[in-house]
């Protein structure tokens, strides 16, 4: 029996472990591994009920993918499908959602389609789509056609009971039973046309009713104002008769302007200068008929409404976030807090705004001069809060971002890896004139969605001991996210 | 009157004795954290410590691992087959096993196994004033004795889940393939069908928390005990006692957090 | 060397320290007397800042330690050396692993080096050949010597006693008695010994204070003490039932 080093032990049941967990990791992600890669489509349906997220893709029985999301969109479920990449599907294909067994999962089979001209690519939609067979409906029908056997098995008893007119009452069994299914067949097949057909006529008549029952005021209505009209309109004449005889007789301006030749003269050219002009402005001379002639106008109007969209666009990228982070200085064994709004129009682009409480507090200095000496005291307002107001600009996985920060100015560097999840930052400000500037390194780890850890070293040149190994925490949310949680609270499932 | 106020104010100290004592361990966590990464580190006591919380601690947790499958897969073999569902009873065992079970059952064995012990051998230390040698000779306690029973119960506790969720579905697999006669191809199918790598990985973040709790709990009961070979005694009983209420309590929030 | 001033400490209502004042002198031996249960040992606990005292000062080599962080106590603490009541080694280490512990948490020293100092500082409590023995295989007597070893591996200043022959057989009393004799003078330290043993506390003390009800009623050299009519000290002395001290 040889025995082992408590180091050897441990390192032997890590390996094991380890393999272990590795062994498991391979057997569960197997699936999932390599559907990553693959391409989304988008599908309607009426009733997404039950289906879950990660349900299976099915072709022909054969998983192809997995259900990525679920939404509602216009009353409809808009359910996206990952689909594994070397699957193509042809423009016709129909999706539908089926379940495994009475009690089974949900899952979406797809039938790809019949061979046509090209295949569906990335982010297109699936327009075909059947109704799923649910077990509610079924029972429905069932139900109603269990109705109707009864009704006919009772009048068929009570046709039945008399004897003489057995064989007769059979052949007008058989003839009904034809008749019927024609009839039922007729009814059945057209059921839809029928029903819209009731429908319109119903709508017709009900339209005339109504034309007829409120007519009958307003013809009388019209009649009364035609006959006052009527009047009027003799007095009118009346009026211009006078009028006319005046501009005859030359009175008034405008008898001056029919009767003055220059007048007329002069009216004419008017007319003939404005028609001069409207020529122009057909031909596009000028600045109003190049404005209305020119290509270029359109194409300008047509920029303009662009960068009006771009505009509504932008504010769809426009975000918000509320954080609130505390770290806990162990050399100095306080803590810091930190509540910042970032505000972030574009993707790549941010302003954070927030306050800063430091249990140091802020230093005033201030110089008092007396008999000749200068003396400078320094005052630490320890209730004072500190701000932040910073700009800051992504350029890929690295953020410059400056401005105000507690208070001083100063600039920060952040570099973001393993999908943004770590966040390396360094930070410069304070560059009084007569102490170092204070700077500060640290990382920050996104431990679940909305909660970070963090840790570094604060104020590391310092001069006043005010070095620090720092640690702490930080709560980051979306203000959509805040709403959300606001509403909701979390239930394990 | 007087009997309702008394029971009143009981109730309060009860309730502040708790929330000062949730702070104490809130505050020797902290320590712990600013000692941690201090040098010099005694990489043989982390090993010593990593040693009893996890080598010594497989057997135990095999044993329960095996025989918590084995019920699972028999328990729900009954239950589907109600709906002529038993192949599922494989993915329930491992579901079960690794969002679940295996991180709290692990914990507690490890609770009742090292916590007690970390509480007792602290406890002994204390009353027997070596914790008070260790002040006098200018070495911290915390970095001696808790950093690395706490590092051991944070590194140890979940690669003991590993194991525990491993061999208890080698446990379902073994009764419901072997006994109840399910097939054994569709018994695993279901277990990748229906476990994701997030229940695993989630469940061993679980283990971590537990062992972070239950060797800060057994170290703090240990650390604070007073009053000889009985309050050696009193410290272990409370430590187990309330390492275990902690790991059950955090596991809710913590599932409703992850999961 | 050791100055404490005016201390007062008090476990909820029960006062142990009441106004307490005591000058330990550099080089000598002190040994502090008093009841059972009479706060000798939380006295000896302020002394290294393992309590601290509601009230008062405690100066070492003019340094006031009840306002001190732990780090600058830590620094203090080095001065010291402490055997404690039960030797206090740590089961879970042998017994060169021990002595060896100062050693390893506050010097450079190469591993050949603490071997040698640890042979050497065992060697001067009489020990040899004991070095890979665990604590629990030891005689209570061997185990306060392992205790002392440890205490003075960093050769201090100041090493502290806490009831060192307590439970002891009388002839392992008089060899720890010795031992403690032989290294004040041959390191030259000071000494503060904790004892209720009126045999020892001749033997081993140039100066000997009495603790009584909180305060240090006498301070002085053995002869002074032995001459005193302080009814308190002839009945402690004298070990009788009759006497201002209660028999509770």
């Amino acid at each position: 029996m040889f025995s082992l080093s408590s180091e050897a032990k441990v390192g032997l049941f890590v390996l094991v472990g380890l393999i272990i967990l590795g062994y498991m990791s391979v057997q569960v992600g197997k699936q999932t591994l390599g559907l990553k890669k693959g391409y989304t489509l988008e599908v309607f349906f009426d009733n997404a009920a039950g289906l879950d997220r990660d349900a299976s893709v099915q072709i022909a029985g054969v998983e192809v993918g997995r259900v990525e999301s679920i939404q509602l969109q216009a009353g409809k479920a808009l359910v996206r499908l990952r689909i594994t990449p070397g699957v193509k599907l042809e423009h016709d294909a129909i999706a539908a959602i089926k379940t495994h067994g009475i009690l089974g999962e949900k899952y979406v089979e797809l039938h790809p389609g019949t061979r046509g001209a090209a295949f569906l690519g990335p982010g297109e939609q699936i327009f075909r789509t059947e109704r799923q067979t649910d077990i509610d409906r079924m029972l429905n029908q069932l139900s109603l056609i269990a109705d109707d056997v009864r009704g006919v098995t009772s009048s068929l008893n009570r046709v039945l009971a008399g004897q003489a007119g057995e064989e007769a009452i059979t052949s007008i069994l058989t003839n009904t039973k034809d008749l019927t299914r024609n009839l039922n067949h007729v009814i059945v097949s057209n059921e839809a046309a029928l029903h819209a057909a009731l429908e319109n006529t119903r709508q017709l008549t009900g339209n005339l009713n109504r034309v007829v029952t409120q007519n009958d005021e307003k013809v009388g209505q019209v009649m009364d104002t035609l006959k006052s009209a009527s009047v009027e309109m003799e007095k009118t004449f009346a009026t211009l008769k006078e009028i006319t005889g005046g501009i005859n007789r030359g009175e008034g301006t405008l008898g001056q302007l029919v009767k003055d030749k220059g007048a007329a003269e002069k009216l004419n050219q008017t007319l003939a200068s404005l028609q001069e002009v409207t020529q122009k402005i057909n031909e596009g001379r000028g600045s109003i008929g190049k404005l209305v002639n020119d290509d270029e106008t359109v194409r300008n109007l047509n920029e303009g409404l662009t960068g009006l969209n771009r505009y509504v666009n932008k504010a769809e990228q426009f975000r918000t976030f509320l954080s609130y982070r505390g770290e806990y200085l162990f050399d100095k064994s306080n803590a810091k807090s930190y509540l910042d709004l970032r505000i972030q129009p574009k993707e790549d682009k941010f302003y954070i705004v927030g306050v800063v409480s430091d249990p140091k507090g802020r230093r005033t200095t201030k110089d008092v001069t007396s008999l000749g000496v200068t003396t400078r005291t320094e005052e630490w307002d320890r209730d004072g809060l500190l701000f932040n107001a910073q700009i800051g600009k992504r350029y890929k996985d690295l953020v410059l971002r400056g401005g105000l920060l507690e208070s001083t100015g100063g600039i920060g560097i952040d570099y973001l890896t393993l999908n943004d999840k770590l966040k390396l930052s360094f930070e410069a400000f304070g560059f009084g004139n007569d102490r170092r500037a204070h700077l500060k390194a640290g990382a920050e780890y996104r431990l679940f969605r909305h909660l970070y850890l963090s840790a570094g070293w604060d104020d590391f040149v310092s001069d006043q001991d005010n070095r620090s190994i720092y640690g702490g925490f930080a709560i980051r949310f979306e203000d959509d996210d805040l709403k959300y949680m606001l509403t909701t609270t979390p239930i394990p499932k | 009157m007087n009997r309702f106020s008394g029971a009143l104010d009981r109730l309060g100290r009860a309730v502040l004795a708790a929330v000062e004592e949730m702070g104490k361990i809130i505050l020797l966590f902290v320590s712990v954290l600013a000692w941690m990464f201090r040098p010099p580190f005694k990489l043989r006591n982390i090993f010593k410590q990593m040693e009893f919380v996890g080598v010594k601690s497989i057997f135990v947790v095999v044993l329960t691992g095996t025989f918590t499958g084995m019920v699972m897969a028999l328990q729900g073999y009954h239950g589907f087959r109600m709906f002529s569902a038993e192949s599922l009873v494989g993915g329930t065992v491992a579901l079960g096993m690794t969002r679940e079970l295996g991180p709290v059952l692990t914990s507690l064995m490890v609770t009742a196994r090292a916590g007690s012990a970390m509480a007792a051998e602290l406890g002994t230390m204390r009353v027997t004033e070596q914790i008070d040698a260790l002040y006098v000779m200018a070495a911290n306690p915390v970095k001696h004795l808790i950093v690395p029973r706490v590092i051991a119960g944070v590194l140890m506790v979940p690669l003991l889940t590993v194991v525990s969720d491993f061999t208890g579905i080698l446990g379902g697999y073994f009764v419901g393939v072997h006994i109840l006669g399910i097939n054994s191809g569709i018994f695993i199918k279901n277990i990748t069908r229906l476990v994701e790598l997030n229940d695993i990985y989630n469940g061993l973040v679980k283990a971590a928390c537990f062992g972070l709790i239950l060797s800060l709990i057994g170290c703090y009961k240990g650390f604070n005990t007073y009053g000889g070979a009985e309050g050696v005694g009193r410290a272990t009983t409370e430590a187990v006692v309330l390492a275990s209420i902690s790991i059950l309590i955090s596991d809710y929030f913590l599932t409703a957090i992850m999961f | 060397m050791i100055k404490l001033v005016d201390l007062h400490k008090s476990f909820g209502r029960q006062k142990v320290l009441d106004g307490l004042d005591l000058e330990i002198e550099k080089g000598k031996t002190t040994v502090i007397i008093g009841r059972s249960g009479g706060g000798k040992s939380v006295l000896l606990k302020h002394m290294i800042g393992l309590l601290r005292p509601e009230q008062g000062q405690i100066l070492i080599d003019g340094t006031d330690i009840t306002k001190l962080k732990d780090r600058a106590l830590n620094e203090i603490r080095k001065k010291f050396g402490m055997l404690f009541q039960e030797a206090a080694l740590f089961d879970s280490m042998t017994v060169a692993e021990n002595v060896a512990f100062p050693l390893r948490e506050h010097t450079t020293m190469k591993e050949k080096e603490i071997r040698e100092t640890v042979a050497d500082r065992l060697r001067s409590v009489g020990l040899t050949g004991v070095e890979e023995k665990m604590p629990s295989e030891l005689s209570g007597g061997m185990r306060k010597r392992v205790g002392l070893a440890r205490a003075i591996a960093l050769r201090p200043q100041i090493v502290l006693f806490d009831e060192p022959t307590t439970g002891l057989d009388p002839v392992m009393t008089e060899a720890i008695n010795r031992l403690i004799i032989d290294t004040q003078k041959n390191l030259n330290i000071t000494c503060v010994v904790i004892s209720h043993d009126v045999r020892s506390i001749f033997e081993i003390g140039h100066r000997i204070a009495m603790l009584y009800e909180g305060k240090i009623i006498e301070n002085g050299t053995p002869e002074e003490l032995k001459a005193s009519r302080n009814p308190v000290i002839v009945q402690f002395l004298a070990g009788s039932i009759e006497g201002p001290i209660r028999i509770m």
